[in-house]
C-alpha cells in the first residue's frame, strides 16, 4: 500500500534521515522503532506533508504522491494521530469531528454525524459518547476522537506516534485491540514507538532506525528483543572520559518512594528511590517522556511530589520551594534555556543573579546592589569564559553555548551540594558540549554530587559513574558503569528489560 | 406601577437596547473568534457618523446603512489586520481606535458643517406597527410597534444565534476563538477568520451606531456613542458569550435606562446612579460566581502563531 | 555599570526629545531603537493629520505653529500644559508597571474617580484644620481609595480567576457612576446648574510650584512618580520580580517568585497612582468634584504607557506629549479654527502605529 523509497532529509550537517526505505503493506501493522533522534518522527514528517524531503519517493496504492501539506496527505488517504491532540476542548466530539470536514455540510448535521461516531465506535470497539464534552474526557478517550475524525475521514493508512506514552495500561489494551480490528478491515498502520513490549505484541513487521539509517527489519514473530535493542543503540562503545577514580563519598541527596500524578491524574513518576553520594555522576538514561523533566522538576521544587520525600544533606526539603533548596544547596539546570532557566530579553548580569537576586549579598532591603550584582557578573564571566559583549549585554546576543555557561556559571557557581542536570548539552555544538562536560567532571572531582539526565545513551556512557534507567515513570536499579551491560541498558529503554516485571504491566 | 407605565418602560427599553444591542452581536463575532472587542465603541461610532452623512447627502435611509456598516468594518478591519497580522496587543488596539475614530469623527464633523450636524428626520424611522400582532395584549405594545430597525435587531439576534450553533462557518468561527491549532490543524487560517470575524463585528456595530444617530437621536454629536460600547461588552459578559444571552444583557441595560429615567417620577428609593450600578455589579457577582470566567472563548486574546 | 537615566532626564520638559533620547539611550541599544520607532510613529501620524488639516484648507504648518505657540508662547500656558500632563503621568507610571508584569490595568478612569471621592471628602470635612495637614490627608486619602479600588479588581481576579481585564473595566462603570451618586447626594452642591460638590476652601487647594502661574504641587509629584517608578523597576528586587514576571512565568517560578501577591502589589500600586491623580485633579485643578472630571484619562494612561514603551521614565515625555497636545489643540482651535479633536487623531494614529511595529512582547527591548 505504502511504499516510501530512498527518503533523505538533512538539516545542515545533521542526517534526519538517510536513503531509508519504508513499506507498508496494506492490512499489517508495521512498526518504527528507534530512540530519540534516530529519525522515526523525520519520515513521517515528510510522510505526512509537514516537511519536504530532499530526496526520495512516496507512492500509495500505486500512485506516486509529493504532500505538500497535511490536507494533500489527508486527501491521499493518509491519516495521523500526534502525540499532541489537535481537540477543541470547548467542543463535544461530533463538534470535533465536523469541523473542517466537508461530508458534515454548510447546515451542520450533528444527529447524522453522531450516528456515524456511534456507528464507527462500535466497529472499531473505540467506545466515546457523541455528545461528550472533550475537555472533560480523559486522555485516552481524547485519543479515540481523534482515531475516529481519522477514520472517517477515509485514512487507509494511518500513522500513531507514540500513542501509549500517555496512557493508563488498561488504555493500552484497549488501543491495541482497536488497531487490530483496523488491520482486520485491511488499513495499514505505522506503529512509532521506543517501546519493545508493545511493538513485539502488535507488529507485523519491524523497521528499527538508527541515526537516521535504517538499522535493520524484522518480521515480529521471530524477532528476539535483546536484538531489537541492540539495533536501536549499537555503536561504538564510547570510551568513558578521564576521570579521577575515587570512592564515592556519602549520600547527599536521598529520595525515597516519589511519586507524581499529573492535572489528569495519570501517574508519571512511580515509587522512585535512589541516593546521590558526593563526587559521583548518577546518569539516567532513558527515552524522552518517561518522566525524566517530571523527576528533575520535583526534585529541583518547580512541582511537587504526590508522595515520597527528598532529603538533601540530612534535611528534609520535599516541601520547600525551588529557591529554598537552593539555599540549601541543590542546583538544577533545567533543559529549556529560551524558557526556564534562562530569561533571553534579561542581561548576563541579571540572569546570572536570578536565582538569588532577593538575598544578601546581592540584594538588601529590598534594593538591589548593583556593584555586587556587577561583581558577581565579572567573577563568573571570567571564571566560566563566557564570550559576551558585556554584563549588561542581553542573554539574548550569546550563541547557544555561551547561554548555557550562563546557566552553568550561575548553578555551578555557587558551589552547590547536588547538581541536577537535565541535557545540559541540548542544543550545543561540540566545543560548547565539551566544556559543559569538563565543568560537571570538575565538580565531581571537587566533591559535588550530580544527577546527569539525559536522553544520549553516548553521553550517559561517557559520563557516569553509575548508572540508571527511566522508563515508564519508574526508575530502575542504579548500576556501576563498568559493570553496564549495553544490551541490558538498551532493553530496559525499551521496556523489556529487568524492569519490565518491576513496570507491572498487566498485558 | 400602573399597568400603561410599566408597558411604557418595557416598550422604551427595548428600544433603547437596540443600538447597544447591534454593538453587543457584532462584538460578540468578534469575541467568539478570538478578539477582545475593545475597539467596538469606536466602530459604532464611525458607524453613526457614516450613517449619519450619508443620509443627509443622499437622503436614502438604505445607502446611510450600508455606509454605516462599512464604516464601522474598516475599522474592524484595521484591529483584526493588527492583531492578527502584526500581533498587536487586542485590549490596548481597540483602545487605540476608539481614540482615533472619536478624534476623525470630530473633527470631520467640524470640517464638513462647522461644528453642527443638521437634524435628520427621515419618515421611515417611524414606528412601524406590525399588523394583527401589534394588537395583541401586553406584547403587542412592546414587541411589535416598534421602529423597523428594532425587528432588524430581533431578527438578528436569531440569525446569528442559528449561524453560530448550526453552520459550518460557525462552528469554524467558534473552534477559531477556542482552539486555533485544531482549526489550522483541518486547514483553516484562524488569521484570516479572526480578521473576517472583526470586519463583520465592525459592520454590526456600525449598524448599531447608525440605528443609534438615525432611529434615537436624529443627529450626530460628538462621541455620541458615550460609553455604550463598553456596556456592550458588559452584555456579552452578563449574556455568556451567547446571542440570547446578550440579547437579555441589552434589554437589562435598556430597562435599567428606562427606569432611571422615571425613577423620580415614583420616588423610588433607590438613586438612579445606583440602578444604573446593578448591571456592573450584577455582572461582577456574575463572573465572580462561575469562576474562570467559563464560557468565555478559551483562546481569546492570545495571538495564534504558526509553528 | 548602570547609567545615570533619572537625572540626564529630569529638568527637561515638554517636546524635547532629548531626555527622552539620555533616558532611554542609556538603557543599551533596544531602548534607543524602541524610542526611535516610537518618534517615527509620531512624525508618521502628525503627517497623516497634516494631510487631514490640509483636505480642509488649512496650512498643517500654521496649525502646529498655533499648536507649539499654544503650550510654549506663554509662561502661563506652559504652566497649564504641565498640568494637563499631571494626570497622565502619574497614571502612565502605574500602568506601565502593570504592563511589565504583563498585567493589564484599563481601571485606573474608576481608580482616578474614586481617588477623588475620597480626596473631596476629606477636604470637606477637615475645613478647619491647617493647610498642609489637609492637603497630607486628601492626596493620602485619594492614593487610599484608588488603590482599594484596585486591589478589589486584583482580588476577584486572583480568587475567582476572573479575567483582569473584565474586572477592572466593569468596576471603571462602578467607580465613575459613584461620583455621580455622591454628587447627587451628600456631596452635591444644592442649587448649583451642574452636578458638582462645594468649593474647597483656600486652605485645601494645592499650593503652587510657580508663584503667578497656575502650575500646581502635582506636577513634581508626577516627576517624583516618574523617578520612583524607575528606581522600582531597575532598582530594587519588587522590579526585578515584575520583569521576571513579565518575561517568562516559568523562570519567575524558577527563580522563586510567588506570582499572585507580586500581581496585587503592583495593582494596587497602580491604583494608588491613579488615585492620587484624581486627588490632584481635584485639589488642584477643579477645587471641588466635578462629575465626568475622570473621562478619558484611564484609556490615555494605557496609551501613554503604551508609547512610553513601558518604561517609567519614558513616561514623563509620552505623557507631556498627551498633555501638550490637548493644551496646544485648544489654542489651534482658536486661532486657525482647526477643530481640536485633531489631536486624538494624532494620539490615536500614535498607538496604531506604536502598536503594530512594537506591541507589548519585549521585542527587541531591555527587560
Amino acid at each position: 500500500m505504502l511504499q516510501m523509497r530512498g527518503i533523505c532529509k538533512s538539516y545542515g550537517s545533521v542526517r534526519a534521515n538517510w536513503d531509508v526505505d519504508f513499506d507498508v503493506p496494506g492490512g499489517r501493522i508495521v512498526g518504527l522503532l528507534g530512540e530519540n533522534g534516530s529519525g522515526k518522527t523525520t519520515l513521517m514528517k515528510v510522510l505526512f506533508g509537514i516537511i519536504a524531503p530532499d530526496a526520495g519517493t512516496i507512492t500509495i496504492n500505486g500512485r506516486r504522491i509529493a504532500p505538500q501539506s497535511p490536507r494533500d496527505a489527508i486527501a491521499a488517504g493518509l491519516g495521523m494521530i500526534h502525540q499532541h491532540f489537535t481537540l477543541v476542548d470547548a467542543m463535544s466530539v461530533t463538534e470535533n469531528v465536523m469541523l473542517g470536514w466537508d461530508r458534515a455540510g454548510y447546515w451542520l448535521r450533528p444527529r447524522e454525524i453522531a450516528s456515524l461516531i456511534a456507528r464507527a465506535s462500535q466497529s472499531y470497539g473505540l467506545k466515546v459518547d457523541p455528545d461528550a464534552i472533550v475537555g472533560d474526557l480523559p486522555h485516552g478517550q481524547r485519543q479515540r476522537v481523534e482515531i475516529i475524525k481519522t477514520i472517517l475521514r477515509g485514512a487507509e493508512l494511518l500513522i500513531l506516534d507514540e500513542p501509549t506514552s500517555n496512557l493508563s495500561p488498561p488504555e493500552v489494551a484497549g488501543l491495541l485491540d482497536v488497531m487490530r480490528r483496523l488491520r482486520e478491515q485491511g488499513r495499514g498502520i505505522v506503529f512509532i514507538s521506543h517501546k519493545l513490549d508493545e511493538v513485539l505484541e502488535i507488529c507485523d513487521e519491524i523497521v528499527v532506525l538508527r541515526d537516521g539509517e535504517v538499522a535493520g527489519r524484522r518480521a515480529a514473530s521471530g524477532a528476539s528483543k535483546s536484538e531489537l535493542a541492540r539495533m536501536m543503540i549499537c555503536r561504538e562503545v564510547a570510551t568513558a572520559i578521564e576521570k579521577r577514580q575515587h570512592d564515592a563519598g556519602p549520600a547527599v541527596l536521598h529520595v525515597a518512594k516519589l511519586s507524581w500524578r499529573d492535572e489528569q491524574g495519570m501517574e508519571r513518576l512511580r515509587n522512585i528511590s535512589f541516593s546521590l553520594h558526593a563526587g559521583e555522576i548518577l546518569a539516567i538514561a532513558g527515552v524522552d517522556g518517561n518522566g525524566q523533566s517530571e523527576l528533575a522538576d520535583v526534585l529541583a521544587g518547580l512541582r511537587r511530589a504526590t508522595e515520597g520525600g527528598i532529603e538533601l544533606a540530612g534535611q528534609d526539603i520535599t516541601d520547600e520551594p525551588a529557591s529554598k533548596r537552593l539555599e540549601a544547596g541543590l542546583a538544577y539546570i533545567p533543559v529549556d534555556r529560551a524558557t526556564t532557566s534562562l530569561v533571553p530579553a534579561m542581561s548576563v548580569a541579571d540572569n546570572l543573579a536570578l536565582r538569588d537576586f532577593d538575598q544578601v549579598p546581592l540584594a538588601r532591603h529590598g534594593w538591589l546592589c548593583a556593584e555586587a550584582i556587577a561583581a558577581r557578573a565579572a567573577q563568573r564571566i571570567a571564571e566560566f569564559d563566557i564570550r559576551a559583549a558585556g554584563p549588561d549585554a542581553p542573554a539574548s546576543s550569546l550563541s547557544g553555548g555561551n547561554q548555557q555557561k550562563i546557566v552553568i556559571a550561575r548553578e555551578v557557581g555557587r558551589r552547590p551540594k547536588a547538581l541536577i542536570a537535565l541535557q545540559p548539552t541540548w542544543g550545543l555544538d561540540p566545543g560548547a558540549t565539551r566544556f559543559v562536560v569538563e565543568q560537571l567532571i570538575t565538580m565531581r572531582d571537587a566533591g559535588g554530587a550530580i544527577l546527569y539526565v539525559s536522553s544520549s545513551l553516548e553521553e550517559v556512557l561517557m559520563l557516569a559513574d553509575r548508572i540508571a534507567v527511566m522508563y515508564g515513570g519508574r526508575l530502575s536499579k542504579p548500576i556501576a558503569r563498568d559493570a553496564a551491560d549495553i544490551t541490558e541498558i538498551g532493553l530496559m529503554m525499551a521496556g523489556a528489560g529487568g524492569m519490565s516485571a518491576a513496570a507491572g504491566r498487566s498485558a | 406601577m400602573e399597568y400603561v407605565g410599566f408597558m411604557d418602560i418595557a416598550a422604551a427599553a427595548v428600544r433603547i437596547a437596540i443600538p447597544l444591542l447591534f454593538a453587543a452581536l457584532g462584538a460578540l463575532v468578534s469575541e467568539r473568534a478570538g478578539t477582545f472587542a475593545v475597539g467596538i465603541e469606536g466602530m459604532m461610532l464611525a458607524g453613526a457618523f457614516g450613517g449619519a452623512i450619508a443620509v443627509l447627502m443622499t437622503t436614502s435611509l438604505l445607502i446611510g446603512l450600508v455606509v454605516a456598516a462599512a464604516s464601522g468594518a474598516v475599522v474592524g478591519g484595521t484591529v483584526g489586520i493588527a492583531t492578527a497580522k502584526f500581533r498587536a496587543d487586542q485590549m490596548v488596539t481597540g483602545l487605540a481606535v476608539n481614540i482615533l475614530v472619536l478624534g476623525l469623527t470630530s473633527f470631520l464633523l467640524r470640517a464638513l458643517f462647522g461644528g453642527r450636524a443638521p437634524v435628520i428626520r427621515l419618515a421611515t424611522l417611524g414606528t412601524w406597527p406590525i399588523p394583527f400582532l401589534a394588537d395583541l395584549p401586553i406584547l403587542g405594545p412592546i414587541l411589535f410597534r416598534q421602529p423597523g430597525l428594532v425587528y432588524v435587531g430581533l431578527l438578528l439576534t436569531a440569525l446569528l444565534s442559528v449561524f453560530l450553533a448550526k453552520t459550518r462557518t460557525g462552528l469554524m468561527l467558534r473552534a477559531v476563538g477556542d482552539g486555533p491549532e485544531a482549526a489550522f490543524a483541518v486547514g483553516a487560517d484562524p488569521g484570516m477568520v479572526r480578521i473576517a470575524a472583526t470586519v463583520v463585528g465592525g459592520a454590526l456595530a456600525g449598524l448599531g451606531g447608525a440605528v443609534l444617530s438615525l432611529q434615537e437621536v436624529g443627529t450626530f454629536t460628538d462621541g455620541m456613542t458615550n460609553g455604550r460600547g463598553f456596556i456592550a461588552l458588559a452584555a456579552i459578559i452578563i449574556g455568556r458569550w451567547t446571542p440570547f444571552g446578550v440579547l437579555s444583557g441589552c434589554l437589562l441595560f435598556g430597562a435599567v435606562t428606562a427606569l432611571e429615567l422615571r425613577a423620580q417620577a415614583w420616588g423610588l428609593p433607590l438613586s438612579s446612579y445606583v440602578i444604573q450600578m446593578l448591571p456592573y455589579i450584577a455582572a461582577l457577582v456574575l463572573l465572580a460566581g462561575i469562576g474562570r470566567s467559563a464560557r468565555m472563548p478559551a483562546a481569546i486574546g492570545i495571538p495564534f502563531v504558526r509553528h | 555599570m548602570r547609567a545615570a537615566g533619572p537625572n540626564a532626564a529630569l529638568g527637561e520638559a515638554g517636546f524635547t526629545w532629548l531626555s527622552l533620547k539620555s533616558g532611554l539611550g542609556a538603557r543599551r541599544d533596544n531602548g534607543l531603537f524602541s524610542f526611535l520607532l516610537v518618534c517615527i510613529a509620531v512624525v508618521a501620524a502628525l503627517t497623516v493629520t497634516g494631510l487631514l488639516i490640509l483636505a480642509v484648507g488649512k496650512s498643517p504648518m500654521a496649525a502646529y505653529s498655533a499648536l507649539v505657540r499654544g503650550v510654549f508662547g506663554t509662561t502661563a500656558r506652559f504652566a497649564f500644559a504641565l498640568n494637563k500632563s499631571t494626570p497622565y503621568i502619574l497614571a502612565g507610571v502605574g500602568v506601565a508597571l502593570c504592563f511589565r508584569a504583563k498585567l493589564i490595568n484599563i481601571g485606573a478612569e474608576g481608580q482616578i474617580a474614586v481617588g477623588g471621592i475620597a480626596a473631596t471628602w476629606i477636604g470637606l470635612n477637615l475645613e478647619a484644620a491647617p493647610s498642609a495637614l489637609i492637603i497630607a490627608m486628601a492626596l493620602a486619602a485619594g492614593a487610599a481609595g484608588g488603590a482599594a479600588w484596585s486591589a478589589l479588581a486584583a482580588i476577584i481576579w486572583l480568587k475567582r480567576h476572573v479575567h483582569e481585564v473584565l474586572c477592572t473595566l466593569l468596576l471603571n462603570f462602578v467607580g465613575v457612576l459613584l461620583v455621580s451618586e455622591a454628587l447627587h447626594g451628600e456631596m452635591g452642591e444644592p442649587g448649583a446648574g451642574f452636578p458638582q460638590s462645594a468649593l474647597l476652601g483656600r486652605s485645601a487647594w494645592l499650593p503652587r510650584l510657580l508663584p503667578g502661574t497656575d502650575l500646581h504641587l502635582g506636577f513634581l509629584m508626577a516627576v517624583l512618580a516618574v523617578i520612583g517608578g524607575y528606581l522600582l523597576l531597575w532598582r530594587t528586587t519588587f522590579g526585578f520580580r515584575l520583569r521576571l514576571l513579565g518575561a517568562s512565568r516559568r523562570a519567575a517560578t524558577y527563580a522563586g517568585i510567588a506570582e499572585p501577591r507580586c500581581a496585587l502589589a503592583v495593582m494596587t500600586l497602580a491604583g494608588a497612582l491613579a488615585g492620587l491623580a484624581g486627588a490632584i485633579e481635584v485639589l488642584g485643578v477643579h477645587y471641588r468634584l466635578i462629575e465626568g472630571f475622570s473621562a478619558g484619562f484611564g484609556f490615555n494612561a494605557v496609551a501613554v504607557a503604551l508609547i512610553a514603551s513601558i518604561n517609567p521614565i519614558g513616561v514623563l515625555p509620552a505623557g507631556l506629549f498627551f498633555g501638550c497636545l490637548e493644551a496646544g489643540a485648544l489654542a489651534m482651535q482658536r486661532e486657525l479654527g482647526v477643530p481640536s479633536s485633531l489631536v486624538f487623531v494624532i494620539q490615536g494614529l500614535t498607538m496604531v502605529l506604536v502598536l503594530c511595529v512594537m506591541g507589548l512582547s519585549p521585542r527587541g527591548r531591555r527587560v
